[in-house]
């Protein structure tokens, strides 16, 4: 095929792919293998689509390349979901400790908390959709307040944890606590790694030419949204059982 | 030859899961590990009731747990093709392997040391054994690193056929969240956290097992398919 017939889909999108790639590997010379790669085709036709470019890229990233991502996904909250039978299962043999024990929790912190990261995975499917746009600036904002959230969501979790260890409360207390302190510090050891996921995203993003693919963003999004989901989980089950 | 010897190394991952849950199972460690909660007397019965058999259990079990460095190596070896010239990661994989191995075997020695003298004074063999069990379950550290090096290394494998496929890097980030509760044992004589508990040495257990036939058959399942296209080349070169 020579240059004035029309290009097909796949020689359309695979260049803009690999060039994507091309600007993970280097970010400091993402211009020039951006200018470099696409030389024959730089007629009219070939610099539109090349503004089309960063949503069908994506398209091509949300469906088959970071499949894997669901490997890890599943498999944590496989974990989780052993966590919480092994919590369900204990509470069964001790109903009363368990009752007592929960209604000590500060049910308005964990529920104050439970609205931040729902509030925060708002922004997160915001800052996905704008860089399937092709939006890399509200991406980076949205990022951003997602990332004030989850900070927000830590410090006020460290504040529970230090109201309750000041009331004598700690996870030797009895077993109700020491599920309590070991299942939500474990999911806050996921929402510190989310926030440094985030921020990678939020800082590659806001630099002068962005140096980080919709795949990142996307896999960082899914990754958050998991951490908000086994948060929704933990919540009810902690907090709330009792009141059943 | 070359190719035999790199499928052996990547057998003694299934081998090394293999084999040291039959030592460990004949030491009696598995399926209840003495608890941190017995007292003197019941640890030192632990270790005495059988004393040849125990032994036997532990050597078998330290000798299999050797067999983690050849599949570090293969591992190493992989790495290096997807890093390039600066094999940081690849470095990094080999001494946290490597120290995880240690971490391993020696405990394998001083729960032998336990067995190996019946008519020591209890209160030493429960030393013993805490100061086994605490260095067996918790140096997660050298474990969890090393699965981070293999996963950021084939995350950022540049080539269009990558060496190892990218679930790989991510089931080794779950196997390292997976070690997260191992550190909890320091801190409970019971429960569900303590070092025999079920989400410390079961889930650690059944998560190493699990990664060295992964990553074994993983690496097998590479190094025939770089095998299967050394030997097609020179016949396409025909064709």
């Amino acid at each position: 095929m020579s240059r004035p017939q029309p290009r097909t889909e796949q020689a359309l999108d695979l260049p803009d792919f690999l060039q994507e790639v091309e600007q993970i590997r280097s970010p400091s010379t993402p211009n020039k293998t951006r200018d470099t790669t696409r030389d024959t085709t730089r007629d009219q036709a070939g610099d539109q689509t090349r503004d089309k470019a960063p949503v069908k890229s994506s398209a091509i990233d949300r469906t088959s390349v970071e499949s894997g991502l669901w490997v890890f996904i599943f498999g944590d909250m496989t974990l989780f979901g052993a966590f919480f039978t092994g919590f369900a299962w204990q509470a069964r043999s001790e109903p009363a400790v368990f009752a007592s024990s929960a209604s000590k929790l500060l049910i308005g912190i964990g529920g104050v908390n439970t609205l931040v990261l729902l509030t925060s995975s708002l922004f997160v499917v915001a800052a996905v959709r704008a860089m399937h746009a092709g939006a890399p600036r509200p991406a980076a904002r949205a990022l951003a307040a997602a990332l004030a959230c989850a900070l927000l969501f830590a410090a006020l979790k460290v504040t529970e944890y230090l109201t309750e260890v000041g009331a004598g409360y700690t996870p030797a207390t009895n077993l109700f606590f020491t599920f309590y302190f070991v299942l939500t510090g474990i999911h806050l050891l996921h929402v510190l790694i989310g926030a440094v996921l985030l921020f990678s995203a939020w800082r590659g993003l806001r630099a002068e030419t962005p140096r980080v693919s919709s795949r990142f963003v996307e896999g960082a999004g899914i990754y958050w949204h998991m951490v908000d989901l086994l948060w929704v989980v933990l919540f009810p089950l902690l907090y709330i059982s009792r009141l059943a | 030859m070359n190719t035999k010897i790199k499928l052996l190394c990547a057998w003694s991952g299934p081998a090394l899961a293999v084999l040291a849950t039959v030592g460990l199972a004949l030491a009696n460690v598995l399926p209840v590990p003495p608890a941190a909660h017995l007292d003197p007397h019941e640890i030192a019965q632990f270790y005495t009731q059988s004393t040849t058999r125990t032994l036997f259990g532990f050597a078998l079990a330290s000798l299999a747990l050797g067999l983690i460095f050849p599949l570090v190596a293969l591992i190493a070896v992989h790495m290096v093709r997807m890093e390039g010239r600066t094999p940081l990661l690849t470095f990094l994989q080999m001494v946290t392997g490597s120290a995880t191995g240690v971490f391993l075997i020696v405990p394998m020695i001083m729960m032998a040391t336990c067995a190996f003298r019946p008519e020591r004074s209890p209160e030493l063999i429960q030393l013993l054994n805490d100061f086994a069990w605490l260095m067996f379950i918790t140096p997660l550290a050298p474990f969890c690193i090393q699965n981070v090096a293999i996963a950021l290394a084939i995350l950022n494998d540049p080539s269009p056929q990558p060496v190892l496929p990218r679930w790989v890097a991510f089931g080794n980030l779950w196997v390292a969240f997976l070690f997260v509760p191992s550190i909890l044992p320091y801190f409970f004589y019971s429960g569900p956290f303590a070092w025999q508990g079920i989400f410390v040495f079961w889930l650690a257990f059944i998560a190493y097992a699990s990664w060295a036939i992964g990553m074994g058959l993983v690496l097998r399942h590479a190094v025939l398919r770089d095998e299967a296209a050394v030997t097609m080349t020179p016949m396409h070169a025909v064709a």
